[in-house]
């Protein structure tokens, strides 16, 4: 199910200082995990990546995705080392129209005359959690308090 | 007591049952067949939500002609294309089974079938060359066609074969359109027209991904089809003032041609694509459904024109097209989905093994056409063709990229091949 993500996380995401990275696996399940600056959150307040390489393993792996209703991952790491993890799924791959002319341009501008634009991938968050160290391992502390080597307590 | 009616849907597995017994196939990619083998109708409020500024409507080509509110083209949530004609339920040329209805829900456009609305749907959208015009006062759109990504040259709008009575392929409305259409279009389209339109169609930003060139056959030459090599040649060098590179992202689907004029293809010209359709995939049947092809090349030589051409144009570039269950047609078509396509996925075996790569065109029965009344393929055996041919085309390492769900966006195989 998908869920809103609030307006701290959409600076955050959108926040071209954060670091992202997208996790996506093929057929046979096997991971791939990329830098990927260019996830965003959109007006709707989806992710929204742009691929740039229309031959790409991640390209081929959302692809799966979509068809197969599989989730991908997106990790973001803030400049102050806050760490979340995006679960969605891929709802959309956009290849033309007016969505698709407008982020070609801006590529192509940021990117300069060689850069091209395969798809703009639409990406339903599903559930985040915060992965920052010292917030899992309090969450791990208050949910099982009892595990850990002895010599600690 | 009122006859109880039988539905072709008690006959074959439905859409929901093919999706599960094939459940490495991509449900979009079954639905596109689905929905090409059975073609669309549109509910009147979905036919009201069209825009034309928005939606490509209007339509010249060599298998069709209109000029309404109906959109060009269909385009699923993951990018899949889909070309299917309107069909009206009561025409009687609907293949013996009902189209799907788009209609609109929660203020979308959706397809439909038996009231459940199946799958969100798009429109191929119009490109800005389409309201332009050449310097001799054409609109562009009655010169070149678009589908999302490929621009399409359709030179000569007849074809050669239905000249000679009895020769054209049987599944094929050309001759029909044509002749619907000969009092407001040309037999030969104009060269400097069309590339004005594609030197317009070129300043899109980020549109088109490939030129395709399509044509009727053209017999005629010196030898046979030097007159159709000729035109190809004269517009593709018109083409190539358009591009700083010698070679670009150009198909040709034409007749097959001999070495020599093969040679001149790929030495004189941008072209970078070679099909030519064979059609169907067995040697008899097709002799029977393309007399035409079947009488001035035959099915052999037509094969070994195409090593040929994959010889001269190299890895990925060739290959031929099929009309996918129009061999199972009555009364020559072959007995049993189980034999064709034991039968038909080994030829195209041997076509892979010589470097030709198989593009599978789902067969719907076509208004005007030999075949009119005909029963198309069941979506169990065409699905299964399409997952023989991406084996093939994986064992084979052969690349698509000539005729993907971009440059092409008609081929449920080469559509498998994104993954
Ligand atoms: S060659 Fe056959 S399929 Fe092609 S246009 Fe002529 S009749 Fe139609």
């Amino acid at each position: 199910m998908s869920i809103q993500l609030n307006d701290q996380m959409i600076a955050l995401i959108n926040d071209p200082k954060t670091l992202k990275v997208l996790a996506s696996a093929d057929q046979d399940g096997i991971p791939h995990v990329v830098f990927k600056g260019s996830v965003s959150v959109n007006a709707d307040g989806k992710l929204q990546y742009l691929e740039i390489i229309e031959t790409s393993q991640t390209n081929r792996n959302l692809v799966h995705s979509i068809w197969f209703r599989r989730q991908v991952a997106v990790g973001i790491l803030t400049q102050d080392s806050r760490n979340y993890q995006i679960k969605g799924t891929p709802v959309r791959a956009v290849i033309c129209g007016e969505l698709f002319e407008k982020n070609y341009i801006a590529v192509r501008e940021r990117f300069g005359k060689d850069a091209d634009l395969s798809t703009v991938w639409i990406i339903d968050p599903e559930e985040i959690r915060e992965e920052t160290f010292s917030v899992q391992a309090s969450r791990e502390r208050e949910a099982y308090p009892l595990i850990g080597h002895l010599d600690r307590f | 007591m009122a006859e109880s009616k039988h539905s072709w849907r008690e006959d074959e597995l439905s859409l929901q049952e093919v999706i599960k017994k094939y459940p490495d196939v991509s449900p979009f990619v079954i639905l596109k067949t689905d929905v090409q083998r059975r073609g669309v109708d549109f509910t009147q409020r979905a036919i009201d939500a069209v825009d034309p500024d928005r939606d490509a409507v209007v339509y010249r080509g060599i298998y069709s002609e209109k000029n309404d509110r109906i959109p060009n083209g269909l385009i699923l949530r993951d990018g899949t294309t889909i070309l299917a004609d309107r069909v009206v339920p009561s025409s009687g040329f609907n293949g013996g089974r009902d189209p799907y209805l788009i209609d609109i829900a929660d203020g979308k456009a959706v397809l439909t079938d038996e009231g459940k609305v199946i799958e969100e749907v798009g429109y191929w959208p119009k490109p800005d060359y389409f309201d332009k015009v050449t310097s001799s006062g054409k609109p562009m759109w009655q010169v070149l066609v678009a589908r999302p990504q490929r621009m399409d040259i359709n030179l000569y709008q007849n074809c050669d074969f239905w000249k000679d009575i009895g020769m054209g392929c049987k599944f094929c409305p050309i001759a029909a359109t044509y002749s619907k259409t000969k009092n407001i279009k040309r037999e030969h389209l104009d060269y400097q027209d069309v590339a004005e339109a594609v030197a317009e169609a070129l300043k899109q930003p980020g549109r088109f991904r490939m030129i395709q060139l399509c044509s009727g056959s053209l017999l005629g030459g010196k030898e046979l089809l030097d007159d159709e090599i000729d035109q190809y040649i004269t517009m593709l060098k018109l083409l190539e003032k358009n591009f700083s590179h010698k070679k670009v992202m150009t198909q040709l689907i034409s007749t097959a041609h001999n070495e020599r004029q093969l040679r001149r293809l790929h030495e004189e010209t941008i072209l970078t694509g070679y099909t030519a359709d064979i059609e169907v995939l067995n040697e008899e049947i097709f002799n029977w459904i393309c007399p035409g092809k079947a009488k001035y090349i035959g099915y052999q030589e037509w094969k070994r024109r195409l090593y040929q051409a994959a010889e001269i144009f190299g890895p990925g570039a060739v290959n031929t097209g099929i009309v996918s269950g129009v061999e199972l047609v009555k009364p020559n078509g072959f007995r049993s989905e189980e034999e064709a396509l034991e039968k038909g996925l080994a030829e195209a075996e041997e076509l892979a093994r010589h470097g030709v790569g198989v593009a599978q065109t789902v067969y719907r029965v076509a208004e005007g056409s030999y075949f009119q009344k005909q029963k198309a393929a069941s979506l169990d055996y065409l699905t299964a063709f399409a997952k023989g041919l991406d084996t093939l085309q994986r064992r084979y390492r052969q690349e698509a990229y000539f005729d993907d769900y971009r440059t092409c966006g008609n081929h449920p195989n080469t559509d498998l091949a994104r993954i």
